[in-house]
């Protein structure tokens, strides 16, 4: 008890240490601005891999560590689609992962916006033209944000997070 | 050679009239076998005890338009020296069939799916024939690797379903389970077979990220795919591109400067940390253990902006390079290195001993998904998984590749093969690194680390590597084809091998414990499904 308590202690607080992002985001359109108003300042997400190195889940997963603590800022992650208002949706879509893709799409409630995270989402990457490659994410639903990266890291992430977030409270006064 | 020269001279003398052809490439035996022969031979080869073979690898290789043939390759590790072993057999012409070893050798089993997916080649007497990495939408009649198959092909979309192996009777329940899961992992189906809480059965079915990976290679110079290898598995960056790079250096026959192969094994090391670190996390945040997940998180982190600062990539992206490494690393920044991990490791063991000192976390950890040695084995299971089930085998020990010749590192063995005994491979792998670190920093030579490389090879010539990724032995072939292409290139993440095996570990316990059991072997979905 004593040795975690002390542990903690001496450890202290770590959150925000981490290199600010030079790279500025890519403009969040009025249309997406639009659809992020009744979430406000909070946002709950549901991530799905449609075919990535998993890179991006690991960058994913590092913003719910103690350093980037995305929680603070009302970005909270769901364990099911049917609880999320925007679907973070990584990689080349797949021949095999078109169809839960959009099963997925369909299970998440209205209103909600759509996230393509990193490169491969966005424009499917090295794996473009690829047999077993069905096309960037815009293909098969509607994409409201862009966040660029091979993987981006997880300031990056956070950053066109608190932009969505900015904006969607501003068009909402 | 020279070292399974008695197990070799017994083989021949057992299977003389099989063996059509013998010669060494790469110091490992080749033996060309008459096709109907390789069920027997592999079977000695596999049972006979004083050479014990676990199949590491079986591939396939279209030759044409060069040759008219197919090519199937069988690649054993023998039991007592680690020492490989080739078998090889052709299929001539328009033959299509070949006899299954899986009936044997359980090993073979996901291989020999594969082939027939991949290359429309038919194991004759597998005991499972259904798909595996082509689902059942798509069309009859399309094999990926066949050098017919133009890698842009646009597939349509069948009917099908696939049949799961279904246990009947009173109370019992199916359960399925993705392909997209609660957490932020990967997609992939596990179909339970249930009676009350324990698992009677388990399936895995995959291959939904299958992107066509080992095609793009073909599409691809030998020297211009490091990319695209670096991107087979994210979190294995370093072991995938390290594996391509050595793997065609072996082709192009050049020679990598020590201080290159210093700061591979450096980067490689830096990798395994942060995943280790990540994972032992991860495995106590499944037991709904808070506080070791953030301070690992924290710890994992720090790693990752290390590597940041040191080359501009959290995953160490664009470091290696066919011939060397694309960074250099000046003796400031590698006492930074040493730095970092001197106050890494004492705060990483004032963790592990309240990890220790929590007796509900043990009683979660221990005997729960048991892998016996014998299935692992049987598997051929390999890496983390498998020396915690006391396979003790670990490349950069048996087969010095990079700097490990001179680095000796120690190997991490347990025997109980339940969810402690993987993460305390884990653990003591941690601390191994950091030592590897220091000593690669006290014995690092001055000098050049890139080389210069030489002409294309001749087109039907092939090269190996392996490497110990933080996951275990990744294996790579790569075939020349004309004017410096890639003709064939053969990807094996230990996490093909390991998927199976984890099927054997769940039997017998309840489905809540499977997160933490998967959690425990960490396997990779985009590493196995390619």
């Amino acid at each position: 008890m004593f040795r975690i308590i002390r542990k903690s202690l001496k450890t202290g607080v770590v959150t925000g240490r981490y290199p600010k992002a030079d790279v500025s985001p890519v403009p969040i359109g009025s249309e997406a601005a639009e659809k992020t108003k009744p979430f406000r300042r909070s946002l709950t997400i549901r991530e799905v891999d449609t075919g990535s190195c998993n890179a991006c889940e690991m960058e994913m997963n590092a913003l719910a560590n103690p350093v980037y603590d995305v929680e603070r800022f009302g970005v909270h992650i769901a364990a099911s689609p049917r609880h999320a208002d925007a679907l973070v949706v990584t990689g080349p879509v797949t021949v095999n992962m078109e169809k839960p893709l959009k099963d997925v799409y369909k299970q998440t409630p209205d209103p909600k916006i759509v996230i393509a995270l990193g490169d491969c989402a966005i424009h499917c990457g090295m794996f473009k033209g690829s047999y077993a490659v069905t096309g960037p994410v815009e293909r098969h639903i509607p994409v409201d944000v862009h966040i660029p990266g091979c993987p981006p890291s997880p300031s990056e992430i956070l950053k066109a997070l608190s932009e969505l977030r900015d904006e969607g409270c501003r068009s909402g006064d | 050679m020279a070292d399974i020269g008695a197990g070799l001279k017994q083989l021949q003398a057992a299977y003389g009239d099989s063996i059509a052809e013998m010669s060494a490439v790469y110091g490992i035996p080749r033996l060309k076998l008459k096709k109907a022969d390789v069920p027997v031979v592999a079977h000695y080869l596999h049972t006979h005890p004083s050479l014990r073979g676990a199949l590491s690898l079986l591939w396939a290789v279209d030759h044409r338009p060069r040759e008219a043939r197919y090519e199937l390759c069988y690649l054993f590790t023998l039991a007592e020296q680690k020492d490989w072993l080739l078998l090889c057999t052709d299929l001539q012409g328009d033959d299509r069939l070949f006899r299954s070893i899986t009936p044997h050798i359980h090993a073979a089993k996901w291989y020999e799916r594969e082939i027939r997916d991949m290359f429309g080649l038919i194991p004759l007497g597998h005991p499972d024939m259904r798909r595996l990495v082509r689902h059942e939408h798509w069309p009859k009649g399309s094999h990926p690797l066949k050098k017919d198959f133009r890698w842009d092909t646009v597939l349509e979309r069948a009917q099908g379903q696939y049949a799961f192996r279904q246990i009947e009777g009173e109370g019992v329940f199916e359960v399925p389970v993705g392909p997209i899961h609660a957490g932020i992992i990967e997609p992939g189906h596990f179909r339970f077979s249930v009676a009350g809480e324990p698992i009677m059965q388990l399936e895995v079915h995959h291959f939904w990220k299958h992107r066509g990976v080992e095609k793009l290679f073909e599409q691809k110079q030998l020297t211009e795919a490091v990319p695209l290898a670096e991107r087979v598995s994210g979190d294995t960056t370093v072991g995938h591109s390290l594996a391509y790079c050595q793997t065609v250096e072996s082709l192009l026959q050049v020679e990598v400067p020590r201080r290159a192969k210093y700061l591979r094994s450096l980067f490689l090391e830096l990798e395994r940390l942060h995943n280790h670190l990540g994972d032992v996390g991860a495995i106590c945040n499944d037991t709904a253990y808070a506080l070791p997940h953030a301070h690992c998180g924290r710890l994992k982190e720090r790693i990752m902006q290390l590597n940041d600062r040191l080359t501009g990539s959290r995953f160490l992206r664009g470091v290696t390079r066919v011939g060397g490494v694309g960074i250099d690393l000046t003796h400031e920044q590698l006492t930074q290195v040493v730095a970092e991990l001197d106050a890494i490791e004492p705060d990483f063991s004032e963790l592990e001993r309240i990890l220790f000192a929590n007796a509900s976390l043990t009683d979660r950890l221990e005997t729960t998904g048991v892998l016996t040695e014998r299935t692992a084995w049987d598997h051929a299971v390999m890496g983390i998984v498998g020396r915690a089930s006391g396979i003790d085998r670990d490349i950069r020990r048996d087969h010095p590749f990079a700097a490990y010749d001179e680095l000796s590192p120690k190997v991490a063995l347990y025997r109980y093969g339940d969810v402690r005994a993987r993460m305390r491979v884990r653990l003591d792998e941690i601390h191994e690194s950091i030592r590897l670190i220091r000593d690669i920093r006290r014995q690092i030579p001055q000098g050049p680390v890139l080389t210069q490389l030489t002409d294309a090879p001749a087109p039907g010539t092939w090269g190996f590597s392996a490497v110990e990724g933080w996951r275990g032995e990744i294996l790579y072939v790569v075939m020349a084809g004309e004017a410096g292409q890639i003709h064939r290139c053969k990807v094996r993440d230990p996490s093909f091998v390991n998927w199976p095996a984890i099927q054997w570990a769940v039997l017998g316990n309840i489905i809540p414990d499977f997160p933490l059991i998967n959690k425990s072997f960490n396997l990779s979905y985009a590493g196995n499904d390619l």
